[in-house]
């Protein structure tokens, strides 16, 4: 089997049903699907094995490949997390300068 | 004059938006608490090959559990992040620690292959929500130092 071909085959697959029914997200989508094939690439390719050693079910193929999607979605929050505790950082200095420059300029 | 007035309104802009930005602090309870349920969560996976009925007190110690932390993290404020994370490990329609109890349960037995895939998929899950709150703890450590700094 070659993964490769079928990655790409997954790929324009997932494209297609996509853009039939977001067309106005085209290329949103298209980021979507690429980052997910991505960073799920090489689970993919051993689940797709076992998959196809009959070591694992279908069933179990699709519960893998929605945990998958579960756990990104955890990575997601993740970041959002750390952006916003970033931000809060920057914002307590942007405070302090304020705060600073306006008794500056006041008193 | 102008330069005060438009300072002035930058500071309220700013100090207006400080709720949006505000992260819980770094909890002890929550981050020994996670790490209680995934050593604990992997040790009962191990036994996912087994007849669910063997373990169904077990799976329903460690479901309560779960529930227990979802219900702390819930009432804490500014907490979504953290609160959003250990709910879809509760969540039992979704595939990470409940959906795969869960399958345990309607399926009674699964496979050495699929319990060892899964198992690592839930490890990863409780990873990420360990070192989210690790994370809170070097950000409160910044606070401090930022703080002191002034």
């Amino acid at each position: 089997m070659d993964f490769e071909e079928l990655l790409k085959q997954i790929k324009d697959e997932l494209l297609k049903v996509l853009g039939e029914s977001y067309a106005d997200y085209k290329n949103e989508s298209k980021k979507d699907v690429e980052a997910f094939l991505e960073a799920s690439k090489d689970k993919l390719e051993r689940w797709t094995k076992l998959l196809a050693n009959t070591e694992l079910t279908v069933k179990d193929y699709e519960w893998l490949l929605k945990s998958q999607k579960d756990i990104l979605v955890l990575k997601a929050l993740y970041q959002a997390g750390i952006t916003k505790q970033r931000l809060g950082h920057l914002k307590n200095k942007i405070i302090d300068t304020i705060v600073n420059v306006v008794v500056g300029a006041i008193f | 004059m102008k330069l005060k007035l438009f300072l002035s309104s930058l500071l309220f802009s700013v100090l207006l938006s400080c709720n949006t930005l505000k992260t819980a602090v770094y909890d002890q309870y929550s981050y020994q608490q996670t790490i209680s349920l995934k050593v604990e969560s992997e040790a009962l996976i191990e036994h996912a090959t087994d007849n669910f009925s063997n373990h169904e007190v077990e799976v329903n110690d460690l479901v309560l559990e779960l529930k227990k932390l979802v219900e702390y993290e819930k009432n804490k404020p500014n907490n979504e992040i953290t609160y959003a994370m250990i709910k879809l490990m509760a969540d039992q329609d979704k595939n990470l620690l409940a959906g795969f109890l869960k399958r345990w349960e309607n399926e009674q037995q699964l496979s050495q292959v699929f319990t060892n895939e899964a198992k690592a998929q839930i490890m990863e899950a409780f990873d990420l929500i360990i070192k989210y709150e690790a994370n809170k703890n070097k950000e409160n450590k910044q606070s401090i130092l930022d703080y002191l700094g002034n």
